[in-house]
Formats: structure tokens, sequence, C-alpha cells
């Protein structure tokens, strides 16, 4: 046992001084691109380009500016995909803008220079280009969603179309002001694709609850045909060239749903909850895996079959989320000769393999496993024998052996032989053996006669 | 008579007009065929090579909206009735297949041609608002179980976010027609022809029926919740084939009792647990923990307790001989270390637990035996994605009870033509030694995999891939892979 202790604290030891040490350099590589990991997803806010000067919070406390004095359109909007980008023309109401006077100061009166909005035409000469290129622009507020346009020498508004339904409308009508939602935009300057709401917000409300609007995610992210999530998202952006992204869970609404690098191999616990997973995914996607004909070529690597052997012995992974082990494996080691071939467990027939235990000319158990030096059988455990492994991992057996290679010697039947009792003590009185007698006594009479008083637990 | 008043019936139903709709569906057909090579051992104890090839059709078919109109939700979240089929038809031949048993012996995974109907089932959600139902052959799993069964099942949400479930069927075997076996309760074998192990138990029907009771925070059981927990209960159980005087009439396959449930602190912690309870053995078998918290941003650190006792079907000898189950102590790490990058460690730690009877004149017999009573291992990794890039790179080593092994996977994706055509590779390199095994008790592989896939068309992508590994026990281990998909919705 202390041989047991020394490992265990090693291993732990050593675990512990990885784990912080992968902790402590990954939250310094983390807090580097922090800003990054902060800002919503891509995916569903497209990255913006808001080239303007504004101040939200000084237009709000001047008093009489309301949010839909410029966002006109944002009370009647139903989709998200809806420009609620305010036009030149929402701004003239107050400042006096003369596209022929780009410079134009009206002093006591709000700045109707072009440089005091648009960035980049605050060191601007040739006027008269600038006025072509709005000209040619419009006043649509974003104009075309994501296009260039014939913008100029001014870099134009793009606001690609977000990757998620709202209908502004329905909520106006049901009394959620715009600040319920756009939390921060009255108390800062521009507001960007980083002030728009994220999903906690968003269910702060849809809860779900009987009282409660919808929870259910396709109220909200954007439906395939068949009512499932569209994962594959196009991000439109800036940038001309168009990039497409798959959306998968952050883990902000279940922890263990993140889809983080080793989720393929560990996700029987964001699984427990299938209604959950069918959200996104096909039913037939988790037959892929668990009942495939394809090896996973991420879980089992190159020539497995040769590595698999310590895995199964530790049942890591759990060969049985996939695996049966008296066809699948079974079927598998008698094809390749590593298991008792079926006539070779018969009574009376000697298994003919190579690993077999009897004839064979490999050993695939060591010395003393289920006989002695003598050829008889154990009748005590020892450290190498079978029964420390059978009754400790018998699925490793399972893989090869059938329930007659046990009846060989464990029987009561006097045709077989040894009768060698598989019941550690106590078995007799134990719940264990009462709840299998009462269940099933099938199990119990493939050792044991009709009538057998054992039958009883006595 | 009765044909002439089946076929009555038939023509009166199709002589009443009916109001028609429309419904939409979405198929998704695969063809994979693959040809690699299975390690295995010529009867006088030489390695040899022996030759698979398989040629596998999937069929999955998904028909939805086929409520009629005057039932349909704009919201789309009520009165859903849809049709969901996986089909699955594998071939396999070539010199594996040769040896195999047959006859008596024949093993379901080994038969040269399958016809496997994987799920098949008219299904229901938000009905009236309240009832989600499925009929036919149906897959369930949760945290602490996974099992199929021909029948019904049927979610009823009673008040706010308690919600009850009642299912019945028989059990999905591979001894019935058109069924896979792997969904089968493990410990008997169809293939054993020892009369004492009672294979025509196999061929008997298994009736299954179970209950659940579930609070779901999350009303909808779409994700937002912050609380969850479901305790079920399953009986399967089977009459005795060609009882012997003195035999029950019934015996009970499997009976479980199970909890499971989940609760989250803000967007922070999360932690969830599973229990099982097993009435067959009058034990727990089944019982994991675990914590997860948010560090950061986009960096995770979790933790779990696992206990697992391996059961069996309750026809089988082996609940009686499995006495053991171990302890597993697992933790991990994950971050964003920066935009497309991520990186993972993890670890765990087994202790197999005394069993009876195995201290014998003091002497700890199970840390004495080969492997010893412990098992311990990790792995780290990260990964990088770009736009056309996607690298990952893994090691791991494991030690104690099974074995050593000692590894490492490097992968790599490049969009030759983005959208359209990708190029793979991966290189694989481990060492491997048992802790039991007085032969061929170590060894080392190296590997190396090529692969393309192709868009062809929308939805439709074609997909190859080889392999050949060397190592200790052949110089050259031959795969290949090439799979041909077709996904459209209509």
């Amino acid at each position: 046992m202390n041989r047991v202790g020394r490992w265990a604290r090693a291993w732990v030891a050593l675990a512990a001084v990885v784990v912080a040490g992968a902790v402590a350099a990954g939250a310094g590589l983390a807090r580097a691109h922090g800003e990054a990991a902060r800002g919503p997803s891509p995916l569903i806010y497209p990255r913006q380009s808001i080239p303007l000067r504004f101040d939200h919070a000084a237009h709000l406390a001047r008093g009489g500016t309301t949010c839909e004095g410029c966002h006109a359109a944002a009370t009647t909007s139903t989709a998200a995909a809806d420009d609620l980008m305010p036009g030149e023309g929402a701004c003239r109401s107050c400042h006096a803008i003369d596209r022929t006077q780009p410079l134009k100061v009206i002093a006591g009166k709000p700045p109707a220079r072009c440089d005091a909005c648009h960035v980049q035409a605050q060191v601007q000469v040739p006027a008269q280009v600038q006025v072509q290129g709005l000209a040619q622009g419009g006043e649509g507020g974003s104009g075309a969603i994501g296009a260039a346009g014939g913008g100029g020498d001014l870099p134009r508004v793009v606001v690609p179309r977000p990757n998620i339904k709202f209908n502004h409308q329905l909520h106006a009508a049901r009394g959620v002001g715009c600040e319920v939602c756009h939390t921060q935009v009255a108390r800062q300057a521009l507001a960007t694709e980083a002030d728009l709401p994220r999903m906690a917000l968003c269910l702060g409300c849809h809860g779900g609850g009987p009282k409660q609007p919808t929870a259910r995610c396709g109220a909200c992210h954007l439906t395939l045909p068949d009512g499932r999530l569209r994962v594959n998202l196009a991000v439109g952006g800036p940038l001309a060239t168009a990039i497409t992204g798959q959306l998968a869970p952050s883990g902000s609404l279940r922890g263990f749903d993140a889809h983080t690098a080793t989720f393929r191999t560990d996700h029987k616990t964001a699984g427990r909850d299938q209604a959950y997973c069918l959200t996104c995914h096909r039913r037939s996607e988790c037959l892929d895996c668990h009942n495939g004909v394809v090896r996973p070529l991420d879980i089992h690597p190159s020539d497995y079959v040769t590595l698999h052997a310590p895995d199964a012995r530790r049942n890591t992974p759990d060969c049985s989320s996939c695996h049966r082990n008296q066809t699948f494996c079974v079927g598998c080691h008698q094809r390749a000769g590593v298991a008792a071939d079926p006539s070779g467990g018969l009574p009376g027939r000697r298994p003919q393999n190579p690993f077999g235990t009897g004839t064979g000319v490999k050993s695939f158990h060591p010395p003393a496993w289920a006989r002695d030096a003598t050829g008889a059988v154990l009748t005590a455990p020892r450290a190498s024998s079978h029964s420390m492994q059978a009754k400790r991992n018998i699925r490793t057996c399972v893989s090869c052996h059938r329930e007659e290679t046990c009846l060989e010697c464990h029987s009561t039947d006097p045709t077989r032989g040894a009768n060698v009792t598989p019941h550690g003590p106590g078995f007799a009185d134990s719940s264990r053996c009462r709840a299998l007698s009462r269940s099933n006594r099938r199990a119990c009479l493939k050792c044991h006669s009709v009538g057998a008083t054992e039958l009883d637990c006595r | 008579m009765h044909c002439r008043l089946l076929a009555g019936a038939i023509a009166c139903s199709l002589a009443i007009p009916s109001v028609g709709w429309s419904y939409d569906f979405a198929i998704d057909v695969r063809t994979v065929g693959q040809g690699y090579q299975v390690r295995g051992y010529a009867p006088d104890g030489r390695n040899q090579l022996l030759s698979r090839r398989r040629l596998t059709q999937y069929l999955n078919l998904n028909v939805y909206d086929i409520e009629p109109a005057r039932w349909k939700d704009p919201t789309g979240g009520r009165n859903n009735l849809f049709v969901d089929v996986s089909l699955r038809f594998d071939s396999d031949f070539g010199g594996y297949l040769l040896g195999r048993p047959r006859g008596d012996d024949e093993i379901r995974e080994l038969k040269q041609d399958q016809v496997d109907v994987l799920y098949a089932f008219v299904g229901g959600r938000g009905v009236a608002g309240r009832l989600d139902f499925q009929l036919g052959r149906q897959i369930h799993f949760d945290q602490v179980d996974f099992y199929s069964f021909d029948g019904g099942d049927a979610i009823l949400r009673v008040h706010g976010p308690l919600y009850a479930e009642a299912f019945a069927g028989t059990e999905v075997r591979g001894e019935l027609p058109l069924a896979s076996p792997v969904f089968e309760l493990d410990g008997t074998s169809a293939g054993s022809r020892d009369p004492a192990t009672r294979p025509d138990q196999a061929r008997q029907l298994r009736p299954l029926v179970g209950g659940a009771l579930a609070l779901d925070g999350d009303g909808d059981g779409d994700g937002a919740g912050r609380f969850a927990a479901r305790l079920a209960y399953r009986r399967v159980w089977s009459a005795t084939a060609q009882p012997l005087p003195g035999e029950p009439a019934t015996g009970v396959n499997d009976e479980k009792l199970a909890l499971t449930g989940s609760a989250a602190w803000r967007d922070r912690v999360f932690a969830t647990f599973g229990v099982r309870y097993n009435l067959l053995v009058a034990a727990f078998d089944d019982q994991q923990i675990a914590v997860r918290v948010r560090v950061a941003a986009r960096q995770w650190l979790s933790a779990e307790q696992a206990y697992l006792a391996p059961t069996f079907d309750g026809d089988s000898i082996w609940n009686i001989f499995s006495s053991g189950a171990y302890r597993d102590l697992r933790i991990g790490y994950e971050a964003g270390l920066a935009p497309g990058v991520r990186a993972h460690a993890r670890a765990f730690l087994r202790l197999f637990s005394a069993t009876p009877g195995e201290t014998v004149a003091g002497q700890d017999l199970g840390a004495a035996a080969p492997g010893g009573r412990l098992a311990g291992g990790g792995s780290a990794g990260a990964d990088l994605r770009r736009a056309r890039v996607f690298v990952r790179a893994d090691g791991y080593f494991d030690d104690g009870y099974g074995g050593r092994k000692l590894g490492s996977d490097l992968s790599a994706r490049y969009a030759l033509r983005p959208g359209t055509w990708e190029a793979e590779w991966r290189l694989t390199g481990f060492f491997w030694r048992s802790d039991q095994q007085p032969a061929t008790n170590r060894g080392v592989v190296f590997g190396v995999q090529v692969g393309s896939r192709y868009q062809l068309a929308q939805g439709m992508r074609l997909h190859f891939l080889a392999e050949d590994n060397a190592g200790t026990f052949y110089r050259a281990q031959a795969r290949a892979l090439a799979l041909i998909e077709v996904d459209a919705s209509l």
C-alpha cells in the first residue's frame, strides 16, 4: 500500500504542477487577447466598420433627444437585417449640413463640417472629391450593407447583416425599452457591435417558463428548414473577403457544452440531454461514431488495433460507449486469432488458436493464470491468477471469452470438472445474491442445478 | 373474407375526400468504401495481416412539417410532426471474413451483409404545447444510459418545469431482423453453442417499460436552464425459452434507477452529476460528479470524480463474477490562448477498489497483481485555426494498470480552394507496453495519413484517405477510405 500511496502522491503532485503551469501560461496568453475574447461572437455580429465620430451620451444628455428620434425605423423593424442606422437626413434636423460647404461653421449651432462626423474627412482639402463621393453614396445610412459603394475617398459605414433573428417592433410593442437591451449605449460615445446584446442578456427574459418568453434556440438563431440551427454562417464584414465560420456553444449556457478541443472525446456530460444536442445536430451524427463503420481518426489513432489493449484494460476511453464485448470484440478477436475459437469452449474440446491456454504456441496470459505448473486448476486466488483480473475488470476477459469458458471450471455440474466457486466471502448472505436470485434465476442455473439450496442465498 | 373486408376498407379510405398538405424532407446519403488490413495471428503463431474490404451505404431521411396547416404555429415551437429514419447497408468482404465463425457460431457483427434500421420513428414536438412523442425504433441516451427500443415514448409537460415521461416497447437486439447489436445489453452471446449458456434465450423478445420525472429549469428544454434533474426507471425482462422443470417463467434482464442533474451559477460555475442504481445487483454501478469553472473569458478548469462497476445483462453469469469497481479523479484545463489558438491539458488518476477476498494471509493480492491497483496519465495539446489552415498536435502518456502508452499525434488541414478542396495529413507515433502479457508485450508504431476532401457541388462531398503504418510487428499496413456524401433538403 505504501507503494500505491507513493505512486498516487507523485501523480497528484505532477498533475498539480502541470495544470498550475498550464493555467498560469494560459492566463497570461489569454489576457493578451482579452479584448477580443470579451467581444461578441463575430459569427453572430460580424465586424462592423463605422468610421464616424458620434457621442450617444452627449446627444442624450442634451435633452429632447430620444433613440427613436434618430433611429426612426427601429420601432417598426421586424428583422435584424433591417438597416436602422440613421441617414444624413436625421442629422440635418439639428446639424445644418451643406454638402457644398464641407467646412461650414455656424457659431452657437451644432457643427456642420463634414469632418465633425466623418473621421477620415478631418484632414481634407480636396472637398470637391469628397462631396462627389458622398453624392454617389447617397444618404441611406449604411447604404447597401457590406458593399463598398461609391464612397470615393470617404470610408463607408459597413454594418453586415447579423446572423440572428430579431423583431424590434414586437419588443417595443411589449414595452421593452431600447436601454433594456442596448444597456451601455446611453453612457458612451460611438456604439459598435460590442454594444449589441449578448445571449445572456436575452435569456434574462427568455427563460422559457410558463409566463416567460420562449427560450427555444430557433426563436433567435437562424434555422434550417428542418428546424435545426444553421451553424455554418457567412461572416461578411469590412473586408472584401467573405469568411465562413461555424457556430458552436461557448459554454455560457451549460459549461460542459463548450465545444473545446477535447469535446469530441469527452462530451458524455454535455450529451446527457439529447434534445439539446439535437438543436444543431442530426441524430445520425451520434451513430457515426457510437455505432459507426469508420474509425474516427481523431479518437483512435493510426493502427489503433495494436494500441488498443492498454486502453481496453483500463477502459479509457469507455469501450462500451461504442462497442459490445460479446459481439464486436469477441468477433474480431476470434478472427484475428487472439481468442478461444468457438469450438474450444465446448466440453471436451481444446482451443486451437495460437494464444490458447492449452495447445497454443504463444501464451497470452502469464503463467499460473488458471492452472498451476502441473496443469491443475487453481482453486485459491493468487496475485497473478485470472480471478483477480476477472473480479476487478471482467470486461477485459469477455472481450475474448464467452460464458462457456467460465463454466469449464466454475460450474457445479460434476461432468465439467473443477467446481471452483467464483463467489467471494460473504456472497451467500449478500444483497447482491438475493437481488440476482430474485430477479433472474436463469443466470444462477447456468452453474447451479434446479433445487440447489445455494439458489436461495443460503 | 378478411381480405375482402380489408380491400373494401382501403377502397373506402381512398374514396373519402381529404385535405392534403405539403411537407418537406432532407436526405443524407453516404457511400463509404474501405479497404484495410487487420493485424492477426496465423494458427502457427506468426503475425499476419488480414485484408478487409467494406462497402457501407447510409440513408438518412428526415420528413418534417407534416402537420396540417391549421396546426402550424408561427413561432415554430408547437405541433411539429416529423419522421426520422436512418438505414445502413454494410457489406463486408475480403480475406478477413474467410475464416470467420459460421453457422451456429456466427457472430452478428461478422456477417457478410448487414442491413440495419438504426432508427425509424414518427415523432411530435410541442403537441398542444405540452406533449413530445416518438413512435417506432428509437435511441435514447443520457449521462448514465444508452439504449434503443422499438415502441413508444411520450414526454408530457405537467406543470411549469415539471415533465413526466413514459416509454414502452421491446429492446433492440442483434438477433432481431434489421437490428444492430450495439445497443443490446452486454454479457451474453448468441454465438455460444454450450447448452448450459442457454443460447436459445437470445431469440426471445425483451419487453421494456420505463418512466421518468424531470425538472427542467430552462422550460423548453433548450438550454437556457440554470438547473435540471431527472429521475428515470427502466426494466427489461424476457420469458424463459423452453423452460426446464423448476426454471422460472421469466427473468429480469435489466432494471435500473438513474438520477441525473445539473446546476449553474451565473455563467461561471457549472456542476453536473449522475448516479445509477442497478436493482439487478442491488448496487450503485455508475456515479459521476463534475464541476467546470470558467476562470476567464475562454479558459475552463474542470474536475470530475467517477465510479464505475461493470454490470451485465441479467442472463449473464458475469454479474456474479464481477465484484470490482474503479474510482477516477480527472482534472482538465482548456484555454483559448489567442484568436484561433486553443490548448488543453488533462490528467486522470484511477484506483481499483479491493474486492472481497482480495487480502489473503495479510497480503494484498490486488496491489501485487500485474499492473497494481492504480493507473494514471494525461494528455496535452494545442490547435491553431486560420482561414485556410488547421493544425493540431497532441501528446499523451498513461501508465499503471493496463500498461504504458506514450504517443503523439500531429494533424493538419489546408484549404487548397476554400470551401471546395481541402488536403489533410496526420502523423502518429506511439509506444506501448503491456503490464500482463508475456508475449508480444510491447511495440512501437509510426503511421502517416494523407487525404483530401472535395466539394463536388452544393451538399455533395468526396473524401479520400490513405494510411500506412509501420512498427514492431510489420513493415507496412495499408488502409484506404473513400467516402461520397450527398446531403439534400427538398
